[in-house]
């Protein structure tokens, strides 16, 4: 065969459709060099020769579609292949001058914008290059030889081209929607070395097959009603899996709050009740949301708090916030922390002011219709960092222990008006925010001496005592992150990479001892919003709830030798608030919203909703 | 006879609606069920979608599909006008294309009550886009009548929407806000251009009887095919 006759044929095939996709490719960078011009910037284009890149991989659809049509209609097909022509040779040579003219015509903006930079000396960046560019190229590839292909199969322009156009949109979406298991895989490579690898493989096997297709003239007969069909059942299914994996957790009802009063960590669980900001229950009746009030006793004097002059207070509903219901009446245990502000000289810079935490106090309250103060105990004696104060608080069979940075008491709260002092111990907690660098091996982790509990309360206490005793945020009042089950005791950690899953193996006086059992690696979809960290994940039933600013995970933990995701749930532009878990394991979720596209602006407030979702698994 | 030739095009382009209705309404209701995005942005990104895909459908062989299937010949035959055969086409493309966007908003009204938007806002986008979408077909029309493959259909429609972003740019970049007007897109832009939306639809209503006008001169001038 004559090689060049070949090449020279096909260029001249396609010249009206190169000059075409030229055109079209660079009409935006020549806009901006003349918009630039007209305001005395110069010729020069930048923003749009990346904007033009990205329509490279349509235009070359277009090349691929245009290279071949020519050659197998029907009767030119019937034609040539009478003639003693090796077809594999041909399509092939084919096949390569068009990716060259498509890869030449994704240039041409590019070379445009460092030719004309050049020459106004506004040079284009060269990282913007090398970070944009090899993506499209390699896009370019992709599509082009899957119009290729398709095109040798259906021989039609339009149609080989809109199934070239589907299949790249399927495999660029396949790292979102691979099923769960592989997914978890996949995630251990960067999400550009996803398409790296993607790209080269799809762009070859497409080359051969469409080898094979011309070579034994593989013809699938289409309509256009049947192929719009079959897109659209296609992108259906893809949806449908997307959705299994982002959103399969039901919504069973939503309702919004009016409340003009905003409190972090609203939901309080006493029993088989959920308390929302502290002042009413949460009834759920058939899966509907209502309020009702909670009815307090005004049958008691407050006692007279300790008035701090000149402090300010942090703690009250902020922090370690516990409810318990003794009889009918309600109470609440807070720790109250007082602090000073001291202006602090700098130099060289502006004074600025410092928190110091001077006193702290244990104070019980009652509802009678509002909270009042019914007890206090001074713990000051406890607080030994004046920074930054780490306090906790966790209530177990009627003892409150309170952990105060390295300190803790043990208060006995069986009535909660007269809050008795069991023990106390200062400066024994150590080693506290224990990170795990080599996971792999047997690790410790000090057991607290809080001689007045179980071993198992001890063990779960100290375990989340060292991961998520924090500054005044800390949720160790409400939830654990260890799962007792079986007579086994493990214990889940989050960071921005993965859930790991952790077993106590064995403890003595003075330590638990601890092993690594497993990691789950956020997917990609998983990662998109946020990152996640131990303060918000619990466990709860053998089900581990893992929270960011909008996404739900809930995980299954009692599985062999893996943590299973059971459901997803995300809404964007969503904050979560609190998430409490009912006894009828559905899981209620208090959310906030402050976007307010379509509002009118009188209507600016934030929007708050609680909603019921149903527990997956 | 324009009834019948109305009935005509209604019967044979009625699978598009079927396609496109179902798929809008498939599409929407996942969409809108699973909420993973609010449902403003839920709505434009639905819409915006269908502003660009539906009318792809109707132009892809509305004119070209009687070359092709040579059914043209036929049709040119019939004692009947040629606008009459332009504008049947013409009419039940934009009903179509219409009544999908209606069937859309609706069900996202319906889908969305008394949730983020006030009531009526995502109807009314959605419609906008429906709008915008009616418009740029008008536009394929005046270059697509004569087409006489769905390839050359696909590029004359792909060129309309390319062409009138490259317009929207320039006269944005340039602040030609004349131009502005007749930009179909604008129509979606109301806050950013500062244009009133009723000038604008007014400024898109006359370009467009400017357009068919065009367009059904080109499809009555057709020479080559008899």
């Amino acid at each position: 065969m004559r090689i060049q006759g070949i090449i020279h044929q096909q260029i001249c095939q396609l010249k009206w459709h190169i000059l075409a996709c030229f055109g079209l490719i660079m009409v935006l960078p020549i806009e901006e060099a003349l918009v630039n011009l007209k305001e005395g910037d110069g010729v020069h284009s930048s923003t749009m020769v990346i904007a033009s890149v990205m329509f490279g991989p349509l235009l070359a659809g277009l090349i691929a579609c245009a290279n071949v049509q020519g050659d197998l209609n029907e009767k030119l097909y019937i034609f040539w292949r009478s003639k003693p022509a090796n077809v594999k040779l041909l399509i092939t040579l084919k096949f390569f001058i068009g990716l060259i003219v498509s890869l030449v015509i994704l240039v041409c903006p590019v070379a445009f914008g460092i030719i004309s930079g050049g020459v106004s000396a506004e040079y284009l960046s060269e990282s913007d290059i090398r970070y944009f560019l090899p993506f499209p190229v390699l896009l370019t590839i992709m599509t082009y030889s899957l119009c290729f292909g398709g095109n040798v199969l259906v021989r039609s322009t339009a149609r080989a081209w809109l199934v070239g156009m589907l299949l790249a949109g399927f495999l660029l979406l396949l790292p979102f929607i691979l099923p769960l298991n592989y997914k978890d895989f996949m995630n251990m490579f960067e999400m550009t070395g996803i398409y790296f690898a993607i790209i080269p493989v799809a762009s070859v096997i497409a080359f051969v097959f469409s080898l094979f297709a011309a070579q034994h003239d593989w013809h699938l007969r289409t309509n256009l009603k049947g192929l719009l069909w079959v897109g659209a059942g296609l992108v259906f299914v893809l949806m449908t899996l997307f959705s299994r994996q982002v959103a399969n957790i039901k919504v069973l009802q939503e309702k919004e709050i009016v409340s003009r009063e905003w409190i972090r960590d609203s939901l309080d669980s006493v029993g088989d009740k959920v308390i929302f900001q502290e002042q009413s229950y949460i009834d759920i009746d058939n899966n509907k949301i209502s309020f009702s009030d909670i009815n307090g006793s005004p049958d008691d004097i407050a006692v007279p708090i300790t008035r701090m002059e000149g402090y300010y207070s942090e703690g009250y509903r902020g922090t370690g916030r516990l409810i318990k219901v003794v009889g009918d009446n309600l109470y609440c245990f807070n720790i109250l922390i007082y602090y000073r502000n001291e202006l602090i000289e700098r130099e060289e810079k502006k004074p600025i002011y410092k928190h110091i935490y001077e006193k702290v106090y244990l104070r019980c309250y009652k509802y009678t219709n509002h909270w009042r103060p019914v007890c206090e105990l001074d713990i000051s004696d406890c607080l030994t960092d004046n920074s930054y104060p780490q306090v906790a608080m966790r209530l177990i069979d009627n003892k409150i222990i309170t952990l105060i940075d390295n300190s803790f008491i043990v208060v006995d709260a069986t009535n909660p008006k007269e809050l008795k002092l069991i023990d106390k111990k200062r400066n024994v907690l150590k080693n506290r925010w224990g990170y795990y660098h080599e996971r792999r091996k047997e690790f410790s982790i000090p057991l607290l001496p809080v001689e007045e509990l179980g071993m198992e309360d001890r063990i779960k206490l100290s375990i989340d005592c060292n991961y998520r005793f924090s500054y005044l945020r800390s949720k160790i009042s409400e939830t654990s992150i260890v799962d007792i089950y079986d007579g086994k005791i493990k214990f889940f950690l989050v960071n921005d990479n993965n859930i790991a899953g952790f077993d106590v193996i064995r403890w003595d006086n003075e330590n638990i001892y601890c092993k690594f059992i497993t990691a789950r690696p956020f997917t990609i979809l998983e990662c998109l919003t946020d990152s996640f960290h131990s303060n918000n994940a619990f466990v709860k039933s053998g089900k581990l709830y893992c929270y960011n600013y909008n996404t739900l995970l809930v995980l299954d933990t009692r599985s062999k030798h893996k943590i299973r995701k059971l459901g997803h749930f995300v809404r964007m532009d969503y904050a979560i608030e609190d998430i409490a878990v009912l006894e009828n394991d559905n899981i209620l979720l208090l959310m906030h919203w402050t976007q307010n596209f379509g509002k009118s602006p009188n209507n600016q407030s934030k929007k708050r909703y609680l909603c019921l979702l149903e527990n997956p698994g | 006879m324009f009834r019948m030739l109305l009935w005509k095009e209604w019967k044979e382009n009625l699978w598009k609606l079927w396609f496109c209705g179902a798929a809008s309404i498939v599409f929407t209701t996942m969409l809108f069920r699973m909420r993973i995005i609010p449902d403003v942005p839920n709505c434009i990104l639905i819409s915006f979608i269908q502003m660009f895909i539906i009318p792809i459908v109707y132009s892809l062989d509305i004119f070209s599909g009687e070359v092709s299937n040579r059914t043209i010949h036929l049709l040119f035959k019939i004692p009947v006008k040629r606008w009459m055969i332009f504008f049947s086409k013409y009419l039940v493309s934009a009903a179509g294309i219409i009544l999908i966007f209606l069937i859309s908003g609706i069900l996202m009204e319906l889908m969305t009550q008394g949730r983020e938007a006030r009531i009526f806002f995502l109807f009314e986008t959605n419609l906008l886009f429906g709008f915008s979408g009616l418009t740029l077909f008008t536009w394929f029309c005046a270059f697509g009548c004569q087409n006489r493959s769905e390839a050359g259909s696909l590029v004359a429609m792909f060129a309309v929407f390319i062409g009138w972003g490259i317009v929207l740019l320039w006269s944005g970049l340039c602040e030609v806000t004349w131009a502005e007007r007749f930009v179909p897109y604008s129509l979606l832009l109301t806050d950013i251009t500062e244009i009133s939306l009723a000038g604008i639809v007014f400024s898109q209503i006359l370009a467009s009887i400017a357009v068919l006008a065009v367009a059904c001169f080109r499809y009555v001038s057709i020479r080559r095919y008899l």
